[in-house]
């Protein structure tokens, strides 16, 4: 038995940072157990209900609104239309820097027209959501219908009837970006590819519907909204204005908010309604949507036309991309992301991973009566990536070149970064060629085993679909163009109070991803606590003088640089404390797991010791150098992340049913330094399976006369668990980025490249028909007629006799 | 999504259900698994004034053999029928289509007579009722009386079930031993609406299909006996060119409709696709029997 020498194994500095570990989500025993609480679980004296009475019309004129005898029934309080609020709330404007942009203004209630079916027209406020639904039932809308066009075709067009008469045009945006000569280049090259690609309709579908709740403190004249918006900062910016409230008489909270992929993440109607009727009625206000509500009015996403045409040398080299988009931004322009976000969004990230020279991206976001998109995980990358991994293996096909090599040869190397794309976006440090390598590691059986089900005449096939995105993006670069509100930076405000215990407030929330794990492993690592004594607070506007809250995959780089930045100022302040009562120099000391330990003497304290000897037993510390452990810290990573990542997907089409089957799916993903692998994995699950849903089953139809057909979850078609295949998860990490922590945004990817990767997949499976998938979803119905007609194609092609 | 108003009643015997439901003058809706009905309520699709809940009365949850047939009780949640060793040993077509049921929730408390009566034409309780030659045993405060399956479904969601009458029970054939059974059903996910689906049952006798009997549901506004190719298939050797004939037949039969989820065209191809399959299980599954 020999004494080894204590110094080098008793530092606290080697123990296993909690960065990086499996650990278990400390949201969870909360949310499993039916503890969680959300909005609609709080129930405040005297809270009255709202139903609301929404336009079956999809453009007119509200003529005149009759209650009938809606007082008649017991419990029914207040009916207003947009005439009684007027005067209560300014709309919110979204306004954007952009050329030739028309903000549309959001009201709580449809003002003279109505622009899209299941558009808010009546208020019937009641002591029940049953009293005020019966009464929806009595009240009369006379509506003089108006010319609409409700596809984006038709919308663009100079006559189209025009939705918002003050913009002239249902054109509010059109943007391009444009390098190098890309019509030359294209009448030049060997080989092109064109074809028009149409990603439909989604909607977000989060668990929880949406709700809110608005409380008017009389005596103080404050109000409270507790909501489901995993953007409450920005919502108490805007209201402060709508309502003229100062943002310390306005706080909005939001609870524990049960998922949003971005339906939850912009101002909503009823969300200024029920403040507006909470003030004129002094009593709390709540309105929950039902799903019909959710599935007819929420912010709904992509519903892109994309006309692009790729050209390539003889050796699958990308010369040049020219494209034509049309966004159909439904009938409003969204607070604060205008609806430029999603189709602007598109043209930006077409030229994808890949070197190429020539580009031109031109897009028109169009007005139609529909709901308006927003955000939605991925945001036109899942679009962008569609149409240009399309468009990679279409011209592979054309060249008889294996589609991986095809990306091998033109995604960019290590040594070419940084690079700029074709429409000014700067790729750095991300592991594109690694990721098509991870992916593809069984590339050559899963290819042995598709050629030997496709010599048994089954539809088998394989995809890739590769792509980079730019997550935790800081103030130089906007998430929407023009946007007036600033989304680059965060703050965490961190105290050790006077028992000892760590409270990070944060100006981010959470939807259910685990932020309070992460965000807590961070501070723990960087403070030298130990883990369970952090409280993560966040998705309230009280906590930090400005935050917005969660969204473009910004919360583990921004919030987690925050943690780190605020996290190191107060430990710097527990060590100078602990110096003087341990009378050893500050720079012996060191933290972890709730200690503080000189390195020279193994003396040690507590973090709870030396917070009571600063707060508690005055004289320990000399006054003047005595400080309060807490900082508050913002951090702005100025420019952001590129996250990469390929995805491979096998599908077997059924040749009877025209079902398809996913039997393989692997994703490899370069998301930087990973700081929980769990959820990391659960966030590459769920997004895939979000893919799985775009590409195969999720579509929001509207019909020729505006009316919404997918209205219920019997007709709009998630993905359930016997969609879902066994997922593998390649992790790559790469050159780390240059942010504090080294953390890249990874909360959007999975749905980025699972549409793309499936579409390459069945489009490889039918190719000894020769077709090529355009649309998604790719339902068995389509996939029929694209049969049909292939086959019918092939019969013609026959010569006679 | 709030209910208009509406009274409950819950019934302690089929007489007393009756005399609600005589009472409510049409407007009486009976409650058993309410998996369709409560949704429905919900939408103010439906504006029952009464509601009468008939799952408290004794023994109607129960499953029997009784000669050739098997009876099944308005109680019989899905659950039971899928986990029932009667079913599975007698009726092993039923025993099977019961996996494409909807999901776990709505199976432990939807029922068999219960979704008949709802009479979805993409359900499979109404299509596996008219291929089993079912029984319909109502009651109601005028008396009883037993409806067959080919008269009971008059069109989509609409059953020659007066408003006053409740189902007590549903009386469907076993398989004769030797019996072929097939079923084929498509739906977008597992558990959904079927957009087609095929059920067979027939008898082997010296190499020849007898008794053949086929259902599809989905392809019309009602679950349907395929007459046409159960007369073309009797007696037939079940060869290519005999399968093929009848999905032709089949094919030709149907009158499907064109909605959110499929074209009419899309539905005759599958249905046709689905039948061949199943047509050609039924068939390796017979053994041969004594004329």
């Amino acid at each position: 038995m020999t004494d080894a020498p204590r110094t080098a194994d008793a530092s606290v500095e080697l123990r296993p940072k909690l960065v990086g570990q499996r650990i278990r989500r400390t949201e969870d025993p909360r949310l499993l157990t039916g503890s969680g609480r959300y909005v609609d679980d709080i129930a405040l004296p005297g809270m009255l209900h709202v139903a609301v009475r929404r336009s079956d019309q999809p453009h007119a004129r509200i003529l005149s609104i009759d209650v009938g005898d809606a007082f008649a029934i017991p419990g029914v309080v207040a009916i207003f239309d947009a005439r009684d609020i007027a005067g209560d709330i300014r709309p919110a404007i979204p306004t954007s820097r952009m050329d030739g942009y028309y903000a549309t203004p959001i009201r709580p209630l449809a003002q003279d027209k109505v622009r899209y079916t299941g558009e808010p027209v009546v208020a019937v406020v009641a002591e029940s959501r049953y009293a005020a639904e019966d009464a929806l039932d009595q009240i009369a809308i006379a509506y003089e219908p108006l010319p609409f066009a409700i596809r984006q075709v038709d919308a663009v067009e100079p006559g189209a009837p025009l939705l918002h008469e003050e913009a002239g045009s249902n054109v509010i945006i059109a943007r391009q970006f444009q390098r190098g000569d890309v019509d030359a280049a294209i009448a030049a090259a060997p080989v092109t590819v064109r074809r028009r690609f149409r990603m439909t309709r989604k909607t977000p579908v989060p668990m929880e519907n949406r709700s809110y709740l608005a409380d008017w403190d009389k005596r103080k004249r404050a109000l409270t909204l507790h909501t489901s918006s995993n953007i409450p900062g920005i919502v108490r910016d805007v209201l402060a204005d709508c309502l003229d409230l100062p943002g310390n008489r306005l706080r909005v909270v939001a609870p524990d908010v049960g998922g949003s992929f971005g339906g939850k993440g912009s101002l909503n109607h009823e969300e200024m309604l029920v403040c507006v009727l909470a003030k004129k009625l002094e009593r709390p206000v709540k309105f929950t949507a039902d799903r019909m509500e959710d599935l007819t009015a929420m912010s709904q996403a992509f519903d892109e036309l994309i006309d692009a045409e790729l050209a390539v040398d003889a050796e699958g080299r990308l010369i040049g991309l020219r494209a034509d988009v049309i966004g159909d931004i439904g009938a409003y322009s969204v607070y604060p992301w205008t609806g430029a976000l999603e189709p602007v969004q598109v043209v930006s990230f077409l030229p994808g991973p890949y070197r190429m020279q020539h580009y031109r991206g031109r897009v028109r976001g169009v007005l139609t009566p529909k709901p308006p998109t927003g955000p939605y995980r991925g945001v036109g990358r899942p679009s962008s990536t569609f149409a240009m991994e399309r468009l990679i293996d279409m011209a592979a096909r054309k060249l008889g070149l294996d589609p991986a090599e095809m990306r091998r040869r033109n995604l960019v190397t290590a040594e070419e970064f940084p690079y700029r794309t074709g429409s000014g976006i700067i790729w750095d440090k991300s592991a594109f060629q690694e990721c098509l390598e991870g992916a593809c590691a069984d590339y050559p059986a899963l290819v042995k085993a598709r050629d030997a089900a496709r010599a048994e005449g089954r539809w088998v096939g394989i995809g890739l679909a590769s792509y980079a995105e730019l997550t935790g993006i800081g103030s130089r670069i906007a998430v929407a163009p023009g946007m007036p509100i600033n989304t680059g930076t965060e703050t965490a405000a961190i105290r050790i109070d006077a028992t000892g215990a760590v409270t990070a407030a944060f100006g981010i929330s959470s939807h259910g991803q685990g932020l309070e794990t992460t965000l807590a492993q961070i501070v723990a690592d960087e403070l030298g606590c130990r883990f369970e004594d952090v409280e993560i607070l966040h998705g309230d506007s009280a906590l930090v003088p400005m935050g917005t809250g969660t969204y473009a995959s910004r919360s583990a780089v921004l919030g987690g640089g925050a943690a780190t930045k605020s996290a190191r100022v107060v430990k710097t302040k527990v060590l100078k404390a602990a110096a003087h009562l341990m009378d050893v120099p500050m720079e012996e000391l060191e933290a972890g797991n709730g200690l503080i330990r000189a390195r020279s003497s193994n003396a040690t304290m507590t973090f709870k010791e030396v917070a009571r000897a600063v707060y508690s037993q005055m004289g320990r510390i000399p006054y003047d150098q005595r400080e309060d452990l807490v900082a508050e810290e913002t951090y702005d990573p100025y420019l952001g992340t590129a996250c990469a990542s390929t995805h491979l997907a096998m599908v077997e089409v059924d040749r009877d049913t025209f079902g398809v089957t996913v039997t393989h799916f692997v994703v490899a993903e370069d998301c930087g330094r990973i700081i929980n692998p769990l959820i990391v994995e659960g966030q590459v699950h769920g997004a895939v399976a979000q893919g799985i849903g775009a590409a195969l089953l999720e579509e929001v139809v509207h019909d020729e006369t505006g009316q919404l057909l997918t209205a219920s979850l019997a007709d709009y078609l998630v993905p359930v668990a016997t969609n879902m295949p066994d997922i593998g998860i390649v992790h790559i990490e790469a050159d780390l980025p240059n942010n504090l922590g080294g953390f890249r945004g990874m909360g959007e990817g999975g749905t980025i490249g699972a549409p793309a990767a499936i579409a390459n997949a069945i489009s490889d499976a039918l190719s000894p028909l020769g077709i090529e998938i355009d649309t998604l979803p790719a339902t068995p119905e389509r996939l029929f007629r694209l049969v049909e007609a292939a086959q019918a194609g092939m019969a013609q092609d026959k010569p006679a006799g | 999504m709030k209910p208009a108003r509406f009274d409950y009643v819950r019934a302690e015997t089929v007489a007393h259900a009756g005399e609600i439901l005589a009472a409510a003058g049409g407007d009486g809706k009976v409650l058993a698994g309410g998996q369709s009905l409560m949704p429905m309520i919900n939408f103010r699709l439906v504006k029952p004034t009464v509601l009468v809940d008939i799952n408290h009365i004794a023994g109607l949850d129960t499953i029997a053999l009784d000669g050739g047939r098997l009876r099944l009780g308005a109680l019989v949640r899905h659950r039971m029928t899928a986990e029932d060793g009667l079913v599975k040993a007698h009726v092993p077509v039923l025993h099977h289509a019961m996996k494409h049921v909807a999901h776990l929730t709505v199976r432990n408390r939807g029922t068999f007579c219960g979704s008949v009566c709802h009479a979805d034409p993409a359900a499979e309780m109404p299509m596996m009722t008219l291929l089993l030659d079912g029984l319909m045993h109502t009651a109601s405060s005028r008396g009883t009386r037993a409806v067959a399956a080919r008269d009971f479904f008059v069109g989509s969601l609409v059953t020659a079930l007066e408003p006053h009458e409740m189902v007590t029970a549903i009386e469907i054939d076993a398989l004769p031993p030797g019996a072929g059974w097939g079923f084929e059903e498509f739906a977008r996910r597992h558990g959904d609406y079927a957009l087609a689906s095929v059920a067979v049952v027939l008898e082997r006798q010296g190499g020849h299909a007898r008794n053949v009997r086929v259902a599809t549901m989905g392809v019309g506004e009602m679950p349907a006996r395929m007459d046409t190719v159960e007369a073309a298939l009797e007696g037939s050797a079940m060869d290519d060119r005999a399968l093929d004939g009848a999905v032709d037949l089949l094919r030709a039969a149907v009158a499907p409709n064109s909605d959110l989820n499929a074209s009419a065209d899309y539905r005759r191809h599958l249905v046709g696709a689905l039948a061949r399959r199943a047509l050609a299980d039924a068939w390796s599954r017979a053994t041969e029997t004594a004329q």
